[in-house]
């Protein structure tokens, strides 16, 4: 076929567009095909040198499995999920580039750029040992990284572990969280094999129990080609890492739910921010339920937290990242008559038949101090005083009782002390004494003061967990057990189990009567109706109140108060006998500076004893209109408790 | 005087010209080209299937998908070649509604790639993926061609390049909306293309190229921002290497660690977003090397070259603008595509011809080729 043919096609078939058509595509063919040449030949990596005669090693560290933690039905808490961290080591990044690395990573991973030199320069270790910049990155950004070894040199990607809590924050105060190791921390460690880099548990049980869910670390020597890259083919194996040890513990998922659900509802109602809720088995000190709020979502730890969200938890005022189970105290208000009343009876002031008149208020020098319905009842015997909680009745005995007996009493119950449990305890209440009033103020005790010690106000300060162990040896006949989270410890590599036995910390050197009398008392402050319509539910709740005024008086002079309730039941909680130390569930309640008509802890434990004895259906709460669960069906629609979104 | 009805010669008017005869002006060198394409583009389907980890084959895996499209564009190249290409013509502007309705249809019911958030591309029919804009390139070829043929004494006039913006213009704004930057660049690529071809006025084109030139800066601030980012990451892709620098970052990787030789069938390492259509080059470049690429290439380069001589031969103007137009489009993608991937053209979503995956892809250009294979059938012969 000749071109002559285009003889007669006028316009068409120009030759000279058809020339131009088919330089350009040849130009534009032909500098695709030198652009791959450039790429493929002239750029192409030199292929990696392995030098076997002087081979270059690294020993390398292998993360041991963290050990796991389950409820008491064996329902994971916690699991294990691989994370990725960018490291950059010092001696490997030339000073001159280590501005444009900053910059490349800053943009990969979402960072100031002045934060990441920052993190490198402020590395105190070796220049050798790898300073990590990032944790909990993605998958796909450390194989980024990782492809691009070239752009940024110094750079590695750690394969690591992460924890990831699979209940939410329903157990954040328990669980605790992890942290990079602090400067304090890796000199008490570093003995242990800790590196200044390590990820150690920072709180909760992951802080308490940090030794046993480490496990051992392992390694390996993997030899390094002639640009520092390890060469996975020659690997040789150290030693095995170690799985941590796993925790079972004696929480149960659904108690806690319905622990968390009763308190989430109180300090709605209340209109407050901060409460506690505890639930114990008195004989043998096994934690059921523990709830602290407000609380915190334990996976930002895990993923990372940022400076901004670490210091918002840190400045909240109602102090999320503290579990106040533990690591605070409070004046635990008329609660503390236990402590009174045991010591009454233990040391003969007081008897079954004797009376005490309630007054008005109880005038030493120029100070009233004041009945709490500012009426009084007029003659009380113990059983009376102890359920209608006369302060004006408690200020009598416990001025018979005297200073030294009460705080001997107090330090038999567990106040002041360490309870023992496994959790990081950071508050240990306060028992006045006159030591301890010549230590801090360098004056003896008052009389008013001492007055006050009787009734749980003043100087007296307990943590929620002491007083509901207090209240639980009142329950059991005399034992104070050690409250204890964990129930057994699995071994991380035989799987042996080893439970965790009950501790006695202490039998109180009180007769079995007495304590019976106590016990009798604290039904008849449900039966007497002090606590209102409590004793109308089918369960047989035995317990006392508290309300302690604290802080500054508002504009009308009013103190916040706390509000206290512990209650427990008997064996058979459906049957009214208090006569048997025979009880097995014991809660606490604890609602932070409410300012309501009633006892909203009460409340609190009235729902969460309903809950867990299923006296009320779930329909029930949504509908009666009566039940605290009327309003909690109404907040259920309005707020997210345990959703994605963080409660403020 | 023929003993045939004059309504049998009619109807063998339809048919090529003299029976088998005709067949030597079947251009088998065109065929073979695309098929060792589209074997290239199977290749490719195979190694992202299965992958370095050699996973098992599934039925919904490209590779097996791609098979079943390789045999339907077999029968629809078939098909399309016996057919007479005339009839084409004349169905042109139906074919122009049909393709609107149906861009409009994406935009209903599409799906997107939820990487803007809005984009609506494909559209599911029976549990597979049809983007009705690959089509559109194919009809918007034939319709370009069509308008042009018919204003072959107007070819000159400013008019006939306003008219054929006015024509490209519904369906490139349905494109757009997609938004489907790379096939509404693919269609103005082909209607310069067409213009040129076609001896439209160099005058006019000129200056309309000025004025697209001039107009940049207005287009520039209409653009969303990844659009934007896609245009200048070509110049750094470090200024954004999670986002938009990271694909061609990850390409120019890919293709560097290819080498001479390739390293082999599925043996890629170098991780690639949308390795299976946009990106398909890097895996080849990596896998294939430069041995492969170049095969590839010059493959490319034959097939443009033979649709040129295709269009050269025509003497029908209809037959001659349908395949420069096909010229155009192919060597616009192939550029676009291969530069994109070796950093020389911004990152823009267009397949790379035969070698993509893509059932829509396949299918419109066998149908395109079967149609100039009609066109070669139905030649008339030169007056020698």
């Amino acid at each position: 076929m000749s071109i002559t043919s285009a003889g007669n096609r006028g316009e068409l078939n120009n030759l000279y567009r058809f020339g131009m058509f088919v330089l350009v595509a040849g130009v534009a063919v032909t500098t695709l095909a030198a652009r791959m040449f450039y790429l493929q030949v002239v750029l192409a990596p030199p292929p990696a040198v392995v030098n076997t005669t002087n081979q270059a090693t690294e020993l390398q560290s292998i993360p041991a499995p963290r050990g796991l933690i389950y409820d008491d039905t064996g329902q994971p808490l916690v699991q294990n999920v691989v994370d990725f961290a960018v490291t950059v080591t010092p001696i490997d990044l030339p000073r001159d580039k280590e501005e444009l690395v900053a910059q490349r990573l800053g943009s990969i991973l979402n960072l100031d750029p002045v934060y990441i030199e920052t993190q490198i320069d402020a590395a105190t270790g070796s220049l050798y040992l790898p300073v990590t910049v990032a944790d909990g990155v993605s998958a796909q950004v450390a194989g980024f990284i990782q492809e691009n070894g070239d752009a940024l040199p110094g750079v590695k990607i750690a394969q690591t572990q992460k924890r990831e809590y699979l209940t939410k924050q329903l157990f954040s105060d328990v669980l605790g969280y992890e942290g990079r190791i602090t400067q304090t921390q890796y000199t008490q460690l570093k003995s242990e094999g800790y590196s200044p880099d390590d990820i150690v548990g920072q709180a909760g049980l992951e802080g308490y129990y940090e030794q046993d869910l480490r496990g051992t670390p392992g390694n390996q020597t993997v030899a390094l080609d002639a640009n520092g890259e390890p060469i996975p083919q020659l690997v040789t194996h150290g030693k095995d890492p170690i799985s941590g040890d796993s925790l079972t513990l004696n929480l149960d998922y659904r108690e806690q739910a319905m622990a968390a659900e009763a308190l989430a509802w109180g300090v709605q109602a209340a209109k407050v921010k901060q409460g506690v809720i505890i639930v114990e088995n008195p004989q043998n000190g096994k934690i059921l339920a523990m709830v602290s709020l407000p609380t915190y979502n334990d996976q930002l730890f895990a993923d990372g937290i940022s400076g901004s969200d670490f210091q918002k938890l840190l400045t909240d005022p109602s102090q999320p990242l503290i579990n106040k189970a533990i690591g605070a105290q409070y004046a635990p208000g008329s609660t503390y008559k236990v402590v009174t009343a045991t010591a009454g009876l233990s040391d003969g002031s007081i008897n079954t038949t004797q009376t005490l008149t309630s007054q008005p208020f109880i005038q030493i020098g120029e100070f009233k101090y004041w009945e709490w319905n500012r009426q009084g009842w007029g003659p009380l015997n113990i059983y009376q005083g102890f359920s209608y909680s006369s302060d004006t009745f408690f200020y009598q005995l416990a001025l018979e009782v005297g200073l030294k007996d009460l705080t001997y009493w107090a330090d038999q119950y567990g106040f002041g002390k360490p309870t023992g449990i496994d959790l990081p305890e950071t508050a240990t209440g306060i028992v006045p004494t006159n030591a301890w009033k010549q230590a801090t103020q360098n004056e003896p005790m008052y009389t008013g003061e001492i007055m006050y010690a009787g009734i749980g106000q003043g100087f007296d300060s307990v943590t929620p967990m002491q007083l509901l162990n207090a209240y639980c040896a009142l329950a059991n006949g005399g034992n104070v057990w050690q409250p204890q989270i964990v129930k057994s410890v699995t071994n991380g590599v035989t799987g042996a189990v080893t439970e965790i036995q009950p501790a006695l910390m202490n039998k109180l050197p009180t007769s079995a009567a007495n304590l019976q009398v106590i016990r009798v008392a604290s039904r008849q402050v449900v039966t007497s109706q002090h606590t209102g319509n409590l004793v109308d539910v089918p369960i047989m709740i035995a317990g006392k109140t508290g309300t302690a005024e604290f802080g500054v008086p508002d504009k009308r002079g009013r103190l916040p108060y706390h509000e206290w309730f512990i209650g427990y039941t008997p064996a058979n909680p459906f049957v009214d006998n208090f006569t048997q130390p025979d009880s097995q569930l014991a809660v606490i309640a604890f609602i932070y500076g409410a300012n309501t008509w009633g006892n909203v802890a009460t409340e609190v434990v009235k729902l969460y004893m309903s809950l867990h004895y299923k006296t009320i259906s779930r329909l029930a709460i949504m509908l009666d209109r009566r039940t605290p669960g009327y309003i909690m069906g109404w907040t259920y629609r309005t707020t997210n408790f345990y959703g994605n979104s963080t409660r403020d | 005087m023929s003993i045939l009805h004059p309504q049998t010669l009619k109807l063998r008017a339809w048919a090529p010209k003299s029976g088998w005869l005709a067949w030597r002006n079947y251009d088998f060198q065109l065929t073979t080209y695309a098929v060792l394409l589209t074997l290239f583009g199977l290749a490719m389907a195979y190694s992202n299937s299965v992958g370095s980890t050699h996973e098992s084959l599934t039925l919904n895996s490209p590779f097996v998908r791609s098979i079943m499209w390789a045999v339907v564009s077999i029968v629809v190249l078939a098909l399309t070649t016996v057919f007479d290409y005339k009839w084409l013509r004349s169905f042109a502007w139906p074919l122009y509604l049909i393709n609107i309705v149906l861009l409009i249809l994406t935009l209903r019911i599409g799906v997107g790639t939820g990487e803007a958030g809005t984009a609506a591309r494909w559209v599911v029919i029976a549990g597979f993926q049809f983007q009705f804009s690959e089509l559109a390139k194919i009809i918007m070829v034939l319709v370009f061609a069509s308008f042009l043929a018919d204003r072959q004494d107007r070819m000159k006039s400013p008019w006939t390049i306003i008219g054929i913006l006015a024509v490209l213009g519904p369906p490139w704004i349905l494109v757009l909306l997609q938004p489907d930057l790379g096939t509404s660049l693919v269609l103005v690529a082909t209607v310069a293309g067409l213009l040129f071809m076609a001896g439209a006025s160099l005058l006019w084109l000129g200056t309309l190229a000025a004025g697209a030139l001039a107009a940049i800066p207005f287009v520039w601030s209409h653009m969303a921002d990844y659009q934007q980012a896609r245009l200048l990451t070509v110049l750094n892709p470090w200024a954004d290497p999670q986002g938009a620098g990271y694909q061609v970052i990850q390409a120019q990787k890919a293709v560097t660690a290819g080498g001479l030789a390739g390293k082999g069938l599925t043996n890629g390492q170098v991780a690639l977003p949308v390795s299976t259509t946009d990106f398909v080059w890097g895996v080849l470049a990596e896998e294939l090397g430069l041995i492969g690429s170049l095969v590839v290439l010059i493959l490319f380069a034959l097939l443009i070259w033979r649709l040129l001589v295709c269009s050269w031969r025509s003497t029908d103007p209809f037959a001659m603008l349908l395949s420069s137009g096909m010229a155009t489009m192919i060597f616009f993608q192939v550029v676009v595509n291969v530069g994109m991937v070796i950093g020389l053209v911004p990152v823009t979503g267009i397949p790379l011809p035969f070698v993509s995956y893509g059932g829509a892809s396949l299918v419109s250009l066998a149908a395109g080729l079967g149609a100039l294979q009609s066109t070669n059938l139905r030649r008339e012969r030169p007056e020698w």
